[in-house]
């Protein structure tokens, strides 16, 4: 009995080993994921690391974009890499005018949206304000829900448009 | 003991009685809406002025009208016996080629008598739509049934065309008729400015900050009414157009503000650390309801404009976040499923001011933009369901309600 199914465990490895990334005799690939699955596309200028898995950025001029929870206005503590990168940067730029855009998702309706990205921008200014940052040359503006980044109906994408984005005045 | 029986029997029946009659009296008004049955007699059945000639008709609240259509000649009385039945007849003829004429006859149906006749001509058939409102109104005015004009007027929405990209477009109550008034860049929150619908405000993106316009839509002419860091919507204007209710931000946050026009001085109505947005005049302009989160969710609330106390109008629902009031009454969206992704159930409720009297007006979908019309006996709303977006009309009065499907992305605002 032991001797079965030791040369049946012997069979099975030998055979999903062979299955792997081999052309069979049509020359098709064998490995389904290699169809199934859409790989990615990277794009280093949209991309901010701080260890927060969330590593979008749709901000410029060197800025990172600080994203909320749904219907929220408080900055999370996830996203506090991003604020001291955005108040050294903020620093950095002098006396030239940086503008805070908030953003909302596409789930809230007529100026109530409109209004909640602004306490989001509020909340980004407040923030850089607490580190001591001068925020006289900061103008806050929000536009709702009308420039997603994103338009995907998942919860992934919903979480890149409640956002604030910082960028220079030109 | 005896009495005191007899006493008790008389005042239940009385109670039954009045109850029965209340709900005789309902009957007895669906008895009292005019038959009326549509005729062509164009010499080409254009099906679109058909319909939206019947719609006018079904949202008056003032006429039973026949949806099947009739053909016939429109210069005879002849009364096919089949419709003799009916109160009126109206018989129409729409002639297109070199611009466009429409012949209208209101006949009684039962012995062909001529009761009222016009025509009208209009250089292209593009405002087609409007010239079948302006008959029925012709006709119900002539009836002597309550005004009905709101269907003459222009409705003005923006719709999304791209990210931080809209347009401004004005329709007939329908939507048959669209037309882009404003287009390039990002442009919000139209509001008319005048009884006569010849000029609206607006909100501009077009510098670093948020200006309001107000636009002549016929001359394209425009001059900037006020800027403001963060937001700015005009959200109400007075009665006699001289005051307009202003959503802005010099504080970090939105507040409501009244605006003189005449004097172009602001008085601040509301002073919340939160979100106050929304205003809108009632009480003959002494009070607005509006749209806070001062308790913790969106909810509506009512102030004096130079008074400081502050009361919820609605106490129900987690997030009622948009609302539109006429006089003393109310309409607002309630959300009614929490769902945080994906779409929401929205219901719009009917109140009054002082936060009695509620009554739902929708039940399924999402249901939102709550809008008067002009003279407040009709709600316009934008519902969205599985099978696609409407725009929908409620009559407040006959409690007639009308869907005309729109294939719009995203509407950001609406005013009629």
């Amino acid at each position: 009995m032991m001797k079965k199914i030791y040369i049946s465990t012997i069979a099975l490895l030998m055979f999903s080993g062979c299955a792997q990334n081999t052309p069979d005799a049509s020359g098709n690939i064998a490995d389904a994921n290699r169809l199934t699955s859409d790989t990615v596309t990277v794009d280093e200028n949209n991309m901010f690391e701080d260890g927060s898995g969330m590593n979008y950025n749709s901000s410029s001029d060197g800025f990172a974009s600080v994203y909320f929870d749904f219907d929220g206005y408080s900055i999370a503590p996830s996203m506090e890499k991003r604020m001291q990168h955005n108040g050294t940067k903020l620093q950095s730029v002098g006396s030239r005018q940086v503008k805070l855009e908030g953003n909302c998702d596409e789930f809230g309706t007529d100026e109530y949206n409109y209004a909640l990205g602004l306490k989001r921008a509020k909340a980004v200014k407040d923030a850089l304000a607490y580190q001591g940052v001068d925020t006289s040359n900061v103008v806050m503006v929000s536009f709702g829900e009308s420039s997603p980044v994103c338009s995907d109906a998942t919860d992934q994408c919903y979480a890149q448009n409640r956002r604030v984005d910082l960028r220079l005045v030109r | 003991m005896r009495r005191l029986l007899l006493l008790f029997l008389t005042l239940w029946f009385t109670t039954n009685l009045l109850a029965v009659d209340a709900t005789l009296k309902i009957e007895k008004d669906v008895e009292q809406r005019a038959r009326i049955a549509l005729v062509d007699g164009s010499a080409q059945h254009h099906a679109k002025f058909f319909d939206i000639l019947l719609s006018d008709l079904k949202i008056s609240g003032h006429f039973l009208a026949d949806s099947q259509l009739y053909r016939g000649g429109f210069s005879d009385s002849f009364i096919d016996p089949k419709l003799k039945s009916r109160d009126y007849l109206l018989k129409y003829n729409l002639m297109t080629g070199e611009g466009t004429k429409i012949y209208i006859r209101l006949l009684r149906a039962s012995d062909g008598t001529e009761l009222y006749k016009k025509s009208y001509s209009i250089p292209s058939s593009a405002k087609l739509p409007f010239v079948a409102h302006k008959a029925i109104s012709d006709i119900n005015n002539y009836l002597k049934y309550p005004d009905i004009s709101w269907i003459n007027r222009y409705v003005v929405f923006t719709r999304y065309t791209a990210a931080k990209t809209s347009e401004i477009i004005l329709a007939d109550y329908t939507f048959t008729y669209q037309k882009p008034i404003i287009r390039g860049g990002l442009n919000l929150f139209p509001k008319w400015a005048d009884a006569n619908q010849r000029t609206l405000y607006y909100t501009s993106y077009k510098g670093t900050l948020p200006a309001l316009y107000k636009i002549d839509i016929y001359t394209g002419n425009k001059s900037k009414i006020i800027s403001s860091e963060g937001m700015l919507v005009c959200s109400d204007v007075s009665r006699d157009y001289r005051k307009i209710l202003l959503t802005m931000a010099p504080h970090g946050h939105a507040d409501i503000y009244e605006m003189d026009l005449s004097t172009g001085s602001k008085k601040r109505v509301t002073n919340f650390n939160g979100i106050d947005v929304s205003g809108k005049y009632v009480d003959d302009e002494r009070s607005i309801v509006f749209v806070s989160n001062r308790l913790g969710y969106a909810n509506i609330f009512k102030k004096g404009v130079d008074t400081p106390g502050v009361a919820p109008v609605v106490y129900h629902g987690r997030n009622n976040n948009a609302c539109d009031a006429h006089d003393n009454r109310v309409v607002y969206s309630s959300r009614e499923s929490s769902s945080s992704f994906g779409r929401n159930t929205f219901n719009l409720y009917l109140t009054s001011s002082h936060g009695g009297d509620t009554r739902p007006l929708t039940t399924t979908g999402s249901n939102q933009f709550p809008r008067f019309s002009s003279d407040g006996s009709v709600v316009l709303y934008i519902k969205q369901s599985g099978s696609g977006s409407a725009i929908g009309y409620i009559n407040l009065a006959s409690s007639q309600s009308l869907l005309f499907p729109v294939s719009i992305n995203k509407i950001q605002s609406i005013d009629w």
